[in-house]
């Protein structure tokens, strides 16, 4: 597989806040890594963006989003603590970046997913059309 | 809830699963609103970026940083998609998210604050604080 995108990939990165159980000298080590791996990304010219996402949040829900719950985002391994977005082509040049994130030691894992500027909607319908052509054919 | 936030909101649209029952004719419809929802919130100014993720890629975990498939086309939990808001409180980013025109269909909208530094970082200065107090 080798899928050539130029909008770019997108890294999202999940833990539980692993951080809390080590050392000040040890989470010192994992932020200069960390850093170390950003800045050597940006300088080669392979971030578009990038943010943190705070601990917190809500979640929407239900007809006319009725429903309004909270988290739970602090002790969830599922959630989304972050993301990166990747001014790079392929998937796998993503996955390789992704490998080398100083974070996987920990418990972080990281999805990687191509960002596509078409809604998945569409490329849907241009599916099953296409298939119904198919079998008509 | 009324927590102020200069770094802005993303929303993350959770949930493929939903668009696979919907009929054409729905899924039409349902775009067609999505694509005027998101161009209003833009000219706006209050959608600064926004982009439908691929239905597909990869999971990478643990100290052996092994590569694993989704999935992702039919999970409930899967994101499809990500707005980035530039408003600057937690209600007004959930009055938005709750305009999405997926919810009707089961679509789930996560709102959650962007962070001004890593939270990593955070921790670290944590134990300092508690130091100097």
């Amino acid at each position: 597989m080798n899928i050539q995108n130029e909008n770019g990939q997108m890294l999202l990165f999940s833990s539980n806040e692993w951080y809390k159980e080590l050392s000040h000298d040890e989470i010192q080590k994992v932020i200069s890594q960390a850093k170390g791996w950003f800045d050597r990304l940006n300088a080669q010219g392979k971030i578009k963006g990038g943010q943190a996402l705070a601990r917190k949040g809500a979640i929407v829900s239900g007809k006319n989003g009725r429903l309004v719950s909270d988290g739970p985002f602090a002790e969830s391994k599922e959630a989304i603590g972050g993301y990166l977005l990747l001014d790079v082509e392929t998937l796998e040049e993503a996955i390789e970046i992704a490998r080398t994130n100083p974070a996987l030691a920990y418990g972080t894992s990281i999805e990687i997913r191509p960002v596509t500027d078409e809604c998945p909607l569409d490329t849907w319908a241009r599916e099953s059309a296409l298939q119904e052509q198919l079998a008509n054919a | 809830m009324n927590t102020q936030n200069q770094n802005g909101y993303m929303l993350l649209f959770r949930g493929n699963d939903w668009i696979t029952s919907l009929s054409p004719e729905e899924k039409q419809k349902v775009t067609d609103q999505w694509m005027t929802w998101f161009k209003r919130l833009t000219d706006e100014g209050k959608a600064v970026a926004g982009n439908p993720l691929e239905r597909e890629g990869k999971v990478v975990s643990g100290k052996n940083r092994v590569v694993s498939d989704g999935p992702f086309a039919e999970s409930k939990e899967a994101i499809g998609g990500y707005f980035l808001l530039d408003v600057a409180s937690m209600d007004e980013a959930v009055a938005i998210a709750q305009d999405c025109p997926g919810l009707p269909y089961g679509a789930r909208v996560e709102v959650r604050p962007v962070a001004a530094e890593c939270p990593v970082a955070s921790e670290l200065k944590r134990p300092a604080e508690f130091a100097t107090a």
